[in-house]
């Protein structure tokens, strides 16, 4: 097939498929229903460290997770989930959050919704951590 | 010889039937409220990856076409072009493809490559073309060697390796739940591909198959898709990123972090590139094999089914 008409048709295959996705309400950001929700979450990623403790965000899109072996996050990929430890997290106050930095080329930034409140907890508990 | 042969190239021809086919996967979800799940970012960085795969097929495949005529030169057999051949050079075709695709699993080096394929957690006709954008460093074009040198022409092995990859497009839907017996019995089909495509332990590893699932059946890796299992897609650590850049190249930074980290032995820095994916100097992560075994010490009763060793002294 030409490049003069395969380029073109990827490009607005490509994007008219995007746009209908969107159109269709299908862009919606996962949310942890409760707290037994991101335990599960949590889990599903790292299913042989337990959490103790779970603070969820209050507009449930991520939850601090704290484990015998260190502190996580566990947030929304899209429609789904997952999460990392927090090693070497550096933490930076957005206008809505806050910002975490982790090396890792995998998931090198998360970007939390969180109240003033919120985000002083997740600094303190991150200190010990990063 | 005859060097002036020449083959469609199919899978370009087939991008119009695969924006339809995901058109019609996705109105049919819309619509019945079952059959899959689509989100915007996850399909939108599976096509850009496919849009990459036929990038970088343009940019690189030189290298293995040139490869595939240097051997072509070489061979003093040529089958023709025949019907009956082209029939034939798609079966091993096929059977190359199998093992490409379980080294793919259990080589390091070839599985940064393969990676991206497995990295959504949905499973949709997008899925199928999440492609790779690295795949000629894996050098894995040495597989297809022998079928040149039996005498099939290089753009007939390139052309029925194309229709491969067309077949392999409709399995990756959850739309459609078990084909015929017969037809489950011999050729790859959705449910069989889900399997491939689970994080869950015991589908870790298995179905390997491009077209014919008769190769895992064969070789000992098929698994049937359980009932009682539903498949969890995604990888055994599932990305925190939708940047195409970051999923194509994620497992090559990885192998290059670890093989290059201080300390290390020669033979360590090797094993980083070669040994199977999760494999690590000192034993702190886990390889596909110890997984299984994670599972069955959690779960007995799970022991010696499809996909999971049975209870050993090595996993109690």
């Amino acid at each position: 097939m030409p490049l003069s008409i395969l380029l073109p048709m990827v490009a607005l295959g490509i994007a008219g498929i995007a746009v209908l996705l969107h159109l269709l309400g299908l862009s919606r950001r996962a949310v942890l229903a409760d707290a037994a929700a991101a335990r599960a979450a949590w889990l599903r990623e790292f299913p042989g460290d337990a959490p103790a403790r779970v603070t969820l965000c209050h507009d449930r899109s991520a939850a601090l997770i704290e484990t015998e072996t260190g502190r996580g996050v566990v947030w929304g990929m899209g429609a789904d989930t997952t999460a990392r430890y927090l090693d070497g997290a550096r933490l930076t106050p957005t206008k809505t959050g806050l910002r975490i930095d982790l090396p890792d080329y995998t998931a090198p930034r998360i970007h939390l919704t969180l109240d003033a409140t919120e985000a002083a907890h997740w600094q303190d508990a991150l200190k010990e951590t990063a | 010889m005859t060097d002036a042969i020449t083959f469609p190239d199919v899978v370009n021809w087939a991008v119009p039937f695969f924006i339809a086919a995901i058109l019609a996967e996705l109105l049919w979800i819309v619509i019945k409220g079952r059959g899959g799940r689509y989100e915007t970012r996850d399909a939108l960085t599976s096509l850009i990856m496919g849009a990459g795969n036929v990038a970088s097929g343009i940019l690189l495949g030189f290298i293995a076409y040139g490869f595939f005529m240097v051997l072509w030169e070489i061979t003093p057999l040529d089958l023709g072009t025949s019907i009956a051949v082209i029939a034939l050079c798609f079966v091993l075709d096929d059977l190359r493809y199998y093992w490409v695709h379980r080294f793919g699993h259990r080589i390091r080096w070839v599985w940064a490559s393969h990676v991206n394929h497995h990295s959504s957690q949905h499973y949709n006709l997008t899925t199928a073309l999440r492609q790779t954008w690295t795949g000629t460093f894996t050098f894995m074009m040495v597989v297809r060697a022998p079928l040149i040198l039996l005498g099939f022409h290089p753009a007939m092995v390139l052309f029925v390796g194309g229709l491969n990859l067309i077949y392999q497009f409709w399995i990756h839907t959850e739309a459609i739940g078990r084909m015929p017996r017969w037809f489950e019995a011999v050729m790859n089909t959705p449910s069989h591909h889900r399997v491939h495509h689970g994080r869950n332990p015991r589908y870790l590893d298995c179905n390997y198959a491009g077209v014919f699932i008769i190769w895992d059946k064969m070789f000992g890796t098929f698994v049937p898709e359980m009932e009682e299992e539903k498949v969890d897609y995604g990888l055994v650590r599932n990305l925190g990123t939708f940047n195409p850049i970051r999923v194509a190249f994620h497992e090559w930074v990885g192998i290059f972090r670890d093989a290059t980290q201080p300390g290390l032995a020669w033979r360590e820095r090797l094993n980083y590139c070669i040994m199977p994916p999760g494999w690590s100097h000192d034993g702190s992560r886990e390889t596909s094999t110890a997984i299984k075994a994670r599972h069955v010490q959690a779960h007995p009763e799970a022991a010696g089914t499809p996909g999971l060793p049975p209870l050993t002294e090595h996993t109690s």
